[in-house]
């Protein structure tokens, strides 16, 4: 049975639209702060979600259901684009000491405690766009190795090794921050 | 516990390999991530419970995770995002 098309947009608003925030914070990490971007891939996102609305259940998860689209959506788009090069500081950040700065200065994790998250968001953001969606969805939003390699198309083994590098990426940049701050010397 | 630099720390009964330093550590994030199949997170977890090297690195690793899991991608809000989304959803009806 359809349902009479301004009472599916009024379900559509007052279900779906109150989780505008969560879709455009999602939006904006997948694509690295780049706020026109976020914003189309929102568009994009709500406007799939709206004409698959009949398909919804009511009753379940509709901002897991808002964010899968939203996940889907962007990793089209990125899986569409060519293969991009891997910066070379990235292909030697294992090898790099400066890595393990955070730990041998901090052993004990205190900065987890003085961070300021936008700092932690700067960094994350600049982050290389394989690297950063690995990050975004395994350690934001939750996902396994496995979900993680087939949204992105690649092995897990790569799954793995971005995670390693992007995170020790994040730590150095932690020290950094930290030592500009006063809070490490 | 001991300091047991690279070797494998002494003292297996079980016959089950231990594992060094190094194996431990580059199996880090796969063992917080709970991605490590039955017998080898609990080869790691032999290991840390030994080990006291190994034990606050997987601690401040840990707490490097929880960190930026509960960082989330969180909320954001962009100015008149609300007003235009409505506009392209009456588009799309009409």
């Amino acid at each position: 049975m359809s349902i009479p098309a301004e009472q599916r947009q009024r379900e559509f608003e007052s279900e779906a639209l109150v989780h505008l925030d969560a879709l455009y914070g999602l939006a904006l990490r997948l694509s690295g702060g780049d706020e026109p971007r976020a914003e189309d891939l929102v568009q994009e996102a709500v406007l799939k979600a709206y004409r698959a609305w009949d398909r919804f259940e009511s009753g379940t998860n509709c901002r897991a259901w808002l964010m899968t689209i939203l996940r889907n959506t962007f990793i089209n788009q990125f899986r569409r684009q060519k293969a991009r090069p891997v910066p070379v500081e990235f292909e030697q950040v294992a090898e790099r000491p400066s890595s393990e700065a955070l730990y041998e200065a901090d052993p004990e994790g205190q900065i987890f405690d003085r961070i300021i998250d936008d700092q932690v968001i700067a960094a994350i953001d600049e982050l290389p766009e394989e690297f950063r969606v690995a990050v975004v969805l395994s350690d934001l939003e939750g996902l396994s190795y496995q979900e993680v390699a087939e949204l992105m198309g690649i092995p897990v083994g790569t799954v793995k090794s971005r995670l390693f590098r992007a995170r020790k990426r994040l730590q150095e940049r932690l020290y950094d921050y930290a030592v500009e701050m006063g809070y490490l010397r | 516990m001991s300091e047991c630099g690279t070797q494998p720390p002494d003292g297996s009964r079980s016959g089950e390999p231990e594992l060094t330093c190094e194996q431990s550590l580059a199996r880090v994030y796969e063992y917080l991530d709970g991605e490590l199949d039955t017998a080898e997170h609990d080869a790691v977890r032999r290991h840390l419970e030994k080990c006291r090297k190994c034990y606050p690195h997987f601690d401040f690793e840990r707490l490097f995770l929880d960190y930026v899991h509960e960082l989330g991608a969180g909320e954001e809000s962009r100015p008149g995002l609300a007003d235009r989304v409505r506009d392209m959803l009456a588009a799309e009806k009409s």
